[in-house]
């Protein structure tokens, strides 16, 4: 049921725009950083929660699977109950993703998920408008034009800012311009090898927003257009539609995950820590993507590309990170500014663009990372410590020292466990 | 006859000394010429240090990651030279240039990468400790597996492919690159 919900509000909240809680990175200057670094922690820790539930959801997947309802519905009871527990358990009591739900998701009775469930329309009226999540109190405060809705955390007084989805399918923020139903991308994949006139039914065509240009230029062969989600290569010869890039969605959700996208050898050590199981969401790593499944059905609810099978530049940056969450150790390189504010996820800080969403470059690499009283993993055998810290930290045969993510760590040979943070660097 | 004593006991006590003290001695040698070396290199990081016109930076800058290489890291990277993406099988680069590729590209990318600096030197002290060979971890989450042939490193990717040191130790303001003769490549998806 809660899932069913969600689904039918998913599409605005998969681009949910991360303006939230980007104070913690704005802060500016390096003479800031004790206090910044002192405001992500508490961010980090609100982050932390939201991260799990906001992992989001694609496509349009209510409608496209109505035979869903009923299972779920069957088993909503049960499982909010089991939901409630282990969040309690967690002590995850901060979770409030908003969700802009067009026209659904209104006296359900819905109160077990600790989701805020904001329907588009009430928003209208804003400023008067309460929300009760639990025990907590939200106030829309006022919406603008391009959908950002600002919220007042009554009792911490608190503002947050979240963006709205445009169109039924959520398009990115600054890319609808025009009222564009997005896609679902199975739908969208049959149009490779359509003519290009076949794809304009379903969505209005336009040249490539400002922020895609110089990623996809048009060249003598092939020439971009955009709609509905999607950018389309068009083959100049014959104005077949070539191939498509989603920038929105992916192919797999709301089918099965088959257990060959799964690979049972190798897990990013990270891979628990980031993505945790619930008794509602089951996450599988598989070959540079987490699938995030329904664990009573096993369909695919999201698929998020992680950076080790290369997820960059052009993409839109998943709604879950909207919150500054760079690693201390480089949160005095990157900060937000107006143009651009920076995300990490497994395997890198990217550098997001504030206007479009979309990732524009990488600003750093970032491994698995270090724990300290972990065995020291595979691969760092090699002393690997930066020129100027060489003198002061190198290898004896008592102990060794490794870099990793901005640390130096000491190491025993002899067990082969990671024994200290020596030394920040950056 | 006790002086000589006394001379040869205090000459072996200095042997002993100078024993115990080797590694770090070693260590503050090679660090101090990593200072030189860093100091030379001043601001010019990885991202200006390579070949401008190379294949190996076009592509970089299409993944996105110049910023990365210009970035504080440290990191070491294996940065194949243009004949290397010469060897590739033909249509490879081409597929790499569309823009639905980046993800491929991105991937090959950061798998030439490895985190922190890596010197061939210490390339070498891991393979001499590992029987033999050296896994190295790189930034793409893959591993590479490092060997001696003769006196030069010799690195295996995942798909079983060889790429030579030719020319170890650049050193740069955030980082080293060592070129290599081959791309190295992650293996399949």
């Amino acid at each position: 049921m809660r899932m069913w919900m969600l689904a039918a509000g998913a599409a605005a909240l998969a681009l949910t725009s991360p303006t939230m809680a980007e104070r913690g990175g704005q802060g500016g200057g390096k003479g800031q950083n004790a206090q910044k670094a002192e405001r992500g922690q508490v961010k980090a820790a609100r982050g932390g929660d939201r991260q799990v539930k906001a992992q989001r959801r694609g496509g349009d997947r209510a409608r496209t699977q109505p035979q869903r309802f009923t299972q779920r519905e069957e088993r909503g009871k049960d499982r909010a109950q089991t939901k409630r527990a282990f969040q309690e358990e967690r002590g995850r009591d901060r979770v409030r993703a908003v969700q802009a739900d067009d026209n659904r998701g209104r006296g359900r009775g819905n109160d077990d998920v600790r989701v805020l469930r904001a329907d588009r329309d009430s928003f209208r009226g804003h400023d008067s408008r309460r929300f009760a999540d639990g025990d907590k109190v939200f106030r829309v405060r006022d919406i603008d034009r391009r959908g950002a809705v600002r919220f007042r955390d009554v009792d911490r007084d608190d503002l947050f800012v979240r963006r709205l989805g445009f169109g039924a399918g959520g398009c990115p923020p600054g890319l609808a311009k025009k009222p564009v139903a997005c896609m679902p991308p199975g739908q969208a994949a049959k149009y490779v090898g359509s003519p290009l006139a076949a794809a304009a039914r379903f969505a209005a065509l336009d040249s490539l927003p400002n922020a895609f240009r110089p990623l996809y230029l048009d060249n003598d062969d092939f020439y971009y257009r955009y709609g509905g989600g999607y950018v389309y290569r068009v083959d100049r010869d014959n104005d077949l539609i070539d191939s498509l890039i989603p920038l929105v969605g992916a192919a797999l959700i709301g089918q099965p995950l088959s257990s060959s996208f799964i690979n049972p050898y190798y897990t990013p050590s990270y891979f628990n820590a980031f993505y945790p199981n619930s008794p509602y969401d089951c996450h599988r790593y598989g070959y540079g993507y987490v699938y995030e499944t329904d664990c009573a059905t096993g369909l695919v609810e999201d698929v998020i590309p992680t950076f080790d099978y290369g997820y960059g530049v052009g993409q839109i940056m998943p709604a879950s990170y909207g919150y500054y969450n760079v690693p201390y150790a480089y949160r005095g390189s990157f900060f937000d500014n107006d143009d651009y504010y920076y995300r990490y996820a497994p395997g890198a800080i990217y550098r997001v663009d504030r206007d479009t969403s979309l990732i524009s470059s990488v600003a750093a690499l970032l491994t698995g990372g270090l724990t300290v009283g972990q065995p020291l993993p595979m691969g760092y055998s090699a002393y690997n410590v930066p020129y100027a810290y060489r003198t002061s930290y190198y290898d004896t045969p008592d102990m060794w020292y490794r870099y990793n993510n901005g640390y130096i760590y000491s190491v025993d040979p002899t067990t082969q466990l990671v024994t200290a943070i020596v030394r920040a660097l950056v | 006859m006790t002086r000589s004593a006394l001379k040869l006991a205090l000459a072996t006590g200095l042997i002993a000394l100078a024993g115990c003290d080797r590694n770090e001695q070693a260590a503050n040698d090679s660090a101090a010429q990593g200072a030189e070396a860093v100091k030379e290199a001043g601001d010019k990081t990885i991202a200006a240090g390579i070949d401008q016109d190379s294949r190996f930076l076009s592509l970089a800058k299409a993944a996105g990651l110049d910023a990365t290489l210009a970035g504080p890291g440290p990191y070491t990277v294996f940065v194949a030279d243009d004949a290397a993406f010469a060897k590739l099988p033909a249509g490879t680069l081409d597929t790499w240039a569309k823009p639905e590729a980046r993800p491929e590209l991105t991937r090959t990318l950061s798998y030439q990468i490895l985190p922190g600096t890596v010197l061939a030197e210490d390339i070498g002290k891991a393979i001499d400790n590992g029987d033999g060979k050296a896994t190295l971890a790189t930034m793409g989450g893959g591993t590479l597996t490092a060997a001696r042939e003769g006196d030069k490193i010799v690195l295996t990717d995942a798909a079983g492919g060889k790429a030579t040191i030719t020319k170890a130790d650049e050193v740069l303001a955030n980082g080293v690159v060592h070129h290599v003769d081959t791309v190295l490549m992650p293996g399949s998806a």
